[in-house]
């Protein structure tokens, strides 16, 4: 029985297992939920997770979620997965661990409710937060600083100064990707100060190409739905009765 | 040279480390910092770990910080650690990875929103915030909820129903313990309707006593202290009382 892949490539860390399982070679059958449909919310998902969210895997009779125990273990139950994915030194094993905890706490929350109460919000029923936006962009900012500063210190192409990428990289890289769906002057003013970072992000596109383009069309194309509205609602700035979405322009 | 834990334990994640190292008989010393009175911000400590935050270990030249992986590091790297601590099965070790992971986003967020918005706010030199209270409140009630259906649903006496505690059960279990600093009518009705929960946590108690009442000791004496305030302020008539008190939301 092939292993299945929930997902929805909206999501950046069902981004990350599926460009992991191209990049390895791994055998799969990918099960789209569309979030914005709310089809993670059925109760036919919540059999396969009842924390309905994405991305879940099942092997066999084996379920899982949460896509950094999914990382690891499709990096220890398939052959043929190099080992700077996820290295068998424990040294090496333990730092990857401590950037991926460290990630939860940091990059993703404040990336993910940044992008959420500036843009992504409306597309699915809710309200934009300006609140909650400053609030994470606080954390945001701080979060990649720290990588400017610490997990990219040294002179290594990826995090904790290695030289070929590992399951942190694809994580965290999938997540900042999702800033590409902001206003592009709020990108830049984000990612601008970071040259470490942006050279980073290029790095792990390159290393894991073709995939990684092909994985992120779904969220190109809504960067481009979005900076259309954004265009045509600045067109239109002035009266008129037609209903458009606002993205807040923090 | 011996393994250094640099720790608080007031927090958290720290104490599921000490606990972790006594149980196993890791052979470790324990440097303490105080966060209240904000040695972790020093920039000595900042080299050890820049985060500024606790637990982290130096053993030998290797540092590491976050608990989760300096718990898995101490597993795999110290003789004598007993499988069911963290599991060489590659399926039983992914779903404690998976439970820990959930752990950050929903469990953690709980009691640490509570408990640093009302009871612990003037140690941190942070407003009373009820609003953040309640906030974590909700955060903390789904938690538990969650892992009294979710993962204790199996009849084991640990978490994914195991019969022996994982670093998962030790994880949580200390998290959940930092509540005891709340008004006991507010602990009581937070985790009053998860029996399940309470079992487990008396469980995982019990599987690593007596650490854990030992590592516990300075949480307990801190709640002494705030029920006793409490009481004070009540006797005072409440209202009136020149004595700063926390005012726990009864939200």
């Amino acid at each position: 029985m092939v292993l299945k892949v929930y997902a929805d490539r909206m999501s950046q860390p069902s981004r990350a297992v599926i460009i992991f399982c191209k990049m390895n070679g791994i055998n799969y059958e990918e099960i789209k939920v569309h979030i914005s449909k709310g089809q993670h919310l059925t109760s036919e998902f919540a059999e396969i997770n009842p924390m309905k969210q994405l991305p879940a895997i099942i092997d066999g009779r084996f379920k899982l979620f949460e896509s950094h125990a999914i990382l690891i273990y499709l990096a220890c139950a398939f052959p043929g997965v190099s080992d700077h994915w996820y290295p068998a030194d424990v040294s090496r094993r333990s730092r990857i661990h401590s950037v991926l905890d460290w990630h939860h706490s940091n990059l993703r929350r404040g990336a993910a409710p940044y992008v959420f109460n500036t843009t992504i919000a409306p597309v699915l029923g809710r309200p934009l937060n300006p609140q909650a936006a400053a609030e994470a962009e606080t954390i945001l900012t701080s979060s990649l600083s720290k990588l400017e500063s610490f997990w990219l210190k040294g002179n290594g192409r990826f995090l904790l100064g290695g030289n070929q990428p590992s399951i942190a990289d694809l994580s965290l890289v999938c997540e900042i990707m999702q800033l590409e769906v902001l206003d592009e002057k709020d990108r830049a003013r984000l990612l601008d100060p970071h040259k470490k970072v942006q050279q980073w992000i290029e790095n792990t596109r390159n290393a894991t190409s073709p995939h990684f383009d092909e994985v992120h069309k779904v969220l190109m194309k809504a960067k481009e739905r979005l900076q259309y509205q954004r265009l045509k609602a600045a067109k239109n700035e002035g009266g008129s009765d037609m209903k458009k979405p606002l993205p807040s322009r923090m | 040279m011996k393994l250094k834990v640099y720790a608080d334990r007031m927090s958290q994640p720290v104490r599921a480390v000490i606990i972790f190292c006594k149980v196993n008989c890791i052979n470790y010393e324990e440097v303490r910092l105080d966060i209240a009175k904000r040695q972790h911000l020093t920039p000595k400590y900042a080299e050890i770990n820049p985060m500024k935050q606790l637990p982290a270990i130096v053993d030998g030249r290797f540092k590491l910080f976050e608990s989760h992986a300096i718990l898995i590091y101490l597993a795999c790297s110290f003789p004598g650690v007993a499988d069911h601590w963290y599991p060489v099965d590659v399926f039983k070790r992914s779903k404690i990875h998976s439970v820990l992971d959930w752990h950050h986003s929903n469990l953690h967020p709980g009691p640490v929103t509570i408990v640093r918005n009302t009871v612990l706010a003037p140690a941190l030199g942070r407003p009373f915030n009820p609003e953040a209270a309640a906030e974590g409140e909700k955060i903390l009630s789904a938690s538990l909820a969650k892992i009294e259906t979710v993962w204790l649903k199996d009849n084991g006496r640990f978490l994914l129903g195991g019969n022996q505690p994982s670093i998962a059960d030790l994880s949580l279990v200390c998290d959940i313990m930092q509540l005891e600093l709340l008004d006991e009518s507010d602990r009581d009705r937070l985790l009053g309707p998860y029996k399940k929960v309470q079992q487990w946590i008396e469980n995982t108690r019990n599987a690593t006593n007596p650490h854990f009442d030992e590592v516990h000791k300075i949480l307990m004496k801190a709640k002494e202290k705030r029920q006793n305030q409490r009481l004070k302020g009540e006797n005072h008539g409440g209202g009136g009382s020149d004595m700063k008190k926390p005012l726990v939301s009864r939200i």
